[in-house]
């Protein structure tokens, strides 16, 4: 683990324009389903140039709000406002449009089509003889190899699988994927939860890249340890609620562990543990 | 993963080599005729027809290749006959299932100046058409309305005729003729009973429930005939009917006619069709010689009188 | 197996020069991942094998190769539909009854009804094609397995045809199209034989059997062969080089991706079993037109047959990867092994026997192909 921190250990970087500026608030956001109350009032802000983790353990409202971020689900009430002006989404590709694009965990890549093929899926380039138009895959290869070259992925051939990428290389790719079309939020979800420990750095690396550019990354996680290593921001999910909202300097690895852990008898267990859960 | 791939392979490959090998060698420097049926491979009536072509193959020292399509369509039958041609065979030995399907098929055959003989299915006039050598068969219409004309002087009003091969056009012609034989309209006497025997008894038990005034059923061969002898059993109905008669014979067909349950099958002597076309085209082969008569195997009644001589060979050569 | 990067190591900076790794995947390797080589080695297999079996049997010579080539075009027209929809991640069972039902929609109208015969086969294509879009519409909305759903079409569009049929016509073979079709445009688009001057010329001097009447024994190319290549050749275009290609391999790859990439999968798919619905519907107006009758058992079985060429050609049951072109040499090793065995003399109860066999040897292969591609193991 020691080691992986250290392959991303922050590094100067060059500060585009706009730096800091909102890109996603939402403000008490609720949602219902039905009798069952899965968001309680939930406020977040994320800025240009940040990576801002959402903790929280299982039911506390994660998935159901990174669902409502990204137009699968309509809010029940509560604030939303993308770019300043507020928003409502009835489907992903609407959110997609507004830029802000989500790598989900398992529904990322399509394993038998090959890396431009899914690279460029839904957006694939047309070139024009006569009437009638065809892909253009020279041009789909060249930004694939580069794209993946940028990334770090030795790519032989784009036109291979990605079922024999690795799963850490398909995470970054899908997130190369949402970043060369123009997103200016992403969204993550679990981006590391099935990898190991080296993939995983891999990914946190190439999140630190995207942050760089000056995206807004929402990295939803339940480990710790890879949200401090990369995160700039941390808001804690509890029961539907934001518990609070901390920079890196204001919160230590150990509190941040304390404070998600939430509930009393559960910091009891994990010391009892001594403190490996 | 490679080696059971080529392990299966090699396996598939003995199969064949080793079916064609033995075949060929047997027809050594033999006549070949290719028989080619319209019958799909689950019509157990043709056994008869193969039996006598194998009895013909080996009176005559010649070597004889049974075809059919799979499933019974027409169109397949017509690829069957233009691959026989090309494969240059002494004669062919077809079935008219389809004039306008076969036609040109048939008709590229004797261009290539292969003797054909047309047998089963079609008309004599068809045959000659086609510019086949002779026609070997029986002629639907004509055996349907025999057996009309029969269940007309046993009374009968109303009929069922159980169609099991409804797509073939000589099949409407059997159920035609006999209801002018009868001298009454078809309108829906006629069932679509499929191959299926729990299908078509149910058809029939469903036909008959709501026909209650029915009193004559036809049926046109051992496929519809069977389930139909079953249910008339079954239900012990069988003096609601004055005539029960079906196309061709088998051992079913023969064991109701002996118990009372069936009262004539129409012979066509299928035997007839396959091994005579065979001598007839060996024969013109080997010497140039060929009757130069069309020849009706039928339409000749098999019953309650003479089903002793008929039942012993049942499903085999009769 | 491939090699593969260690993705544990440090990124390499981005420099543009040629990958030296790129040289190193072999041909044989690359020819191994694509999904028609399976398909491309059993075509070699069967020839080599046909050669020995019946190489002097007339099936090489012209009305030999003719007689295989109609049955593989056949299969080529139906295969390439099959393929596409396969790779799109679903099924149509009801190909075989399609084309029954489109043969007797353009014969009925034409003979009962004094409809023109152009605008027959018109009405054919459109009625075929709205009963695709609706098996795709059904399928796409419910969710239910195109398996299922189209089983069911397959049953309704053979019942309809028969009844309707009877109803119209009182017979299920309806013949006498010939004196309606004769000279006409839209006949010889299915049905005329193209080059017979050529043909003509060919036997004159030898190079095929001429006939003891003075035609050859080929007279032509049919145009049924013409559609096959035709549609084979739009369809592997459509599929490697037009977006819609790259749609139809995301749709049955993983159809939820897919739509979550913003890729329109239901319409992706309505279209998919409207176009098998036209491949039917053209092999339905070339029989008819060739034969000059409808018949309403036509095409029967021919949807598994369709099924066995695209998974012989590659195609993953489960979709997302395959290609025509492996549909169209399954269809080749299908006409080949079908006519083949006739030539050599077997019995032809062997056919299914080899057929089973071969059907069970593609899908071995396939998958051990799908576990190549996708690294798993």
């Amino acid at each position: 683990m020691a080691t992986a921190m250290q392959a991303v250990s922050p590094r100067e970087e060059a500060r585009p324009e706009g730096w800091g500026r909102p890109l996603i608030e939402v403000r008490e956001l609720t949602k219902h389903f039905g009798p069952v109350v899965a968001l309680a009032g939930v406020s977040l802000t994320v800025s240009a140039g940040e990576v801002h983790c959402l903790l929280g353990d299982n039911g506390a409202g994660k998935s159901t709000l990174i669902k409502t971020l990204s137009g699968v689900h309509k809010p029940t009430g509560g604030d939303f406002v993308v770019d300043g002006k507020p928003v409502t989404f009835s489907s992903p590709r609407e959110a997609l449009d507004a830029g802000i694009a989500t790598v989900f965990q398992d529904l990322a890549m399509i394993p038998l089509l090959s890396i431009t093929r899914n690279f460029f899926m839904g957006r694939e380039p047309v070139k024009r003889v006569g009437p009638l138009s065809f892909m253009d895959m020279d041009f789909a290869n060249k930004v694939a190899r580069q794209e993946m070259r940028r990334i770090g992925i030795d790519v032989r051939d784009p036109e291979q699988a990605v079922g024999t990428l690795s799963g850490g290389e398909r995470q970054c790719v899908a997130i190369a994927r949402a970043v060369y079309f123009g997103a200016k939020v992403l969204i993550l979800d679990e981006p590391t939860s099935a990898l190991g420990v080296a993939q995983t750095s891999m990914v946190l690396k190439f999140i630190r890249q995207v942050r760089a550019k000056g995206l807004g990354v929402i990295f939803i996680t339940h480990n710790v340890r890879h949200a401090y290593a990369v995160g700039d921001r941390f808001t804690i999910l509890n029961r539907g609620r934001t518990l609070g909202t901390y920079a890196k300097t204001e919160i230590g690895l150990d509190e941040l562990q304390t404070k998600m852990a939430g509930d009393k008898e559960l910091q009891d267990l994990s010391e009892e543990l001594g403190g490996t859960v | 993963m490679k080696t059971v791939l080529l392990r299966g392979v090699l396996m598939a490959a003995a199969m064949v080599v080793g079916v064609a090998t033995t075949t060929s060698s047997a027809l050594a420097d033999n006549e070949r005729f290719v028989f080619v049926s319209h019958a799909p491979d689950s019509d157990s009536w043709w056994n008869v027809i193969k039996n006598a072509i194998k009895n013909a193959e080996h009176d005559e020292g010649v070597k004889v290749e049974y075809r059919n399509p799979p499933t019974g369509d027409i169109a397949d039958m017509a690829r069957i006959i233009q691959q026989a041609t090309a494969s240059n065979p002494n004669g062919i030995v077809t079935t008219i299932a389809d004039f306008d399907v076969l036609q040109s098929a048939i008709q590229g055959a004797v261009a290539k100046g292969i003797p054909v003989i047309t047998v089963n299915s079609g008309t004599a006039e068809q045959s000659k058409e086609l510019g086949a050598m002779m026609h070997i068969g029986q002629p639907e219409y004509d055996a349907g309305k025999g057996a009309g004309e029969r269940a007309k002087a046993a009374g009968v009003t109303h009929f069922l005729c159980v169609n099991h091969y409804i797509t073939n056009p000589a099949s409407v012609q059997r159920c035609q003729g006999y209801a002018d034989g009868l001298g009454v309209k078809l309108g829906d006497q006629m069932i679509d009973s499929g191959i299926d025997p729990t299908g078509i008894y149910n058809k029939v038990k469903a036909f008959i429930a709501s026909h209650p005034d029915t009193d004559g059923i036809i049926t046109l061969g051992p496929n519809s005939a069977d389930p139909t002898i079953k249910y008339i059993g079954d239900s012990g109905s069988r003096s609601k009917f004055k005539s029960v008669i079906s196309f061709d014979l088998d051992a079913d067909i023969s064991k109701a006619i002996k118990d009372g349950t069936m009262d004539a099958a129409i012979d066509q002597q299928p035997y007839l069709q396959g091994y005579l076309p065979i001598v007839f085209l060996t024969q013109y082969v080997r010497y140039g010689v060929m009757p130069s008569n069309n020849v009706n195997t039928g339409p000749g009644f098999v019953t309650k009188k003479n089903i002793e001589l008929v039942e012993k060979l049942a499903g085999e050569y009769r | 197996m491939a090699e593969r990067s260690d993705p544990g190591t440090p990124a390499t900076p981005i420099v543009d020069v040629v990958d030296e790794r790129l040289g190193r995947q072999s041909w044989y390797q690359r020819l191994m991942v694509r999904p028609d080589s399976g398909a491309l080695a059993g075509v070699v297999l069967v020839f080599l094998f046909f050669t020995f079996a019946a190489g002097d049997t007339g099936m090489f010579a012209s009305d030999g190769i003719l007689s295989w080539m109609t049955v593989t075009a056949q299969l080529m027209i139906i295969g390439s539909g099959a393929a596409l929809l396969m790779i799109g991640g679903e099924f149509d069972l009801s190909v075989g009854s399609m084309i029954g039902f489109s043969g007797m929609m353009i014969a009925i109208p034409t003979i009962y009804f004094d409809v023109p015969i152009g605008v027959s086969v018109v009405l054919a294509f459109v009625v075929a094609m709205a009963i695709g879009a609706l098996n795709g519409y059904i399928i796409v909305r419910t969710r239910l397995p195109s398996f299922i759903v189209t089983l069911a079409s397959l049953y309704i569009l053979r019942g309809l045809t028969i009844a309707l049929s009877i109803l119209f016509t009182n017979r299920t073979i309806v013949s006498g199209l010939k004196e309606y079709s004769d000279d006409s445009f839209v006949a010889s688009l299915f049905s005329a034989k193209l080059f017979p001057g050529f043909f003509q010329w060919l036997a004159d001097n030898g190079i095929i059997l001429k006939l003891p009447n003075g035609a050859p024994a080929v007279p032509g190319i049919p145009m049924l062969i013409v559609w096959a290549f035709a549609l084979a050749v739009v369809g592997h275009v459509v599929l490697t080089r037009t977006r819609i290609g790259n749609w139809i391999f995301a749709s049955g790859g993983d159809a939820n991706a897919a739509r979550n990439v913003g890729v329109p999968v239901s319409a992706v798919k309505i279209s998919l079993f409207m176009a098998t619905a036209f491949c039917a519907t053209v092999f339905a107006a070339c029989q008819v037109f060739e034969f000059g009758s409808a018949a309403a058992d036509r095409g029967l079985l021919k949807e598994f047959e369709a099924i066995i060429a695209a998974v012989i050609g590659g195609c993953l049951l489960t979709g997302g990867y395959g290609s025509v072109i492996g549909a169209c040499l399954g269809a080749l090793i299908f006409g080949v092994v079908q006519q083949g065995i006739l030539f050599a003399g077997a019995p032809s109860d062997w056919f299914q026997v080899f057929l089973g066999a071969m059907l069970l040897i593609a899908v071995l292969f396939n998958s051990s192909i799908r576990r190549r591609v996708t690294g798993e193991r």
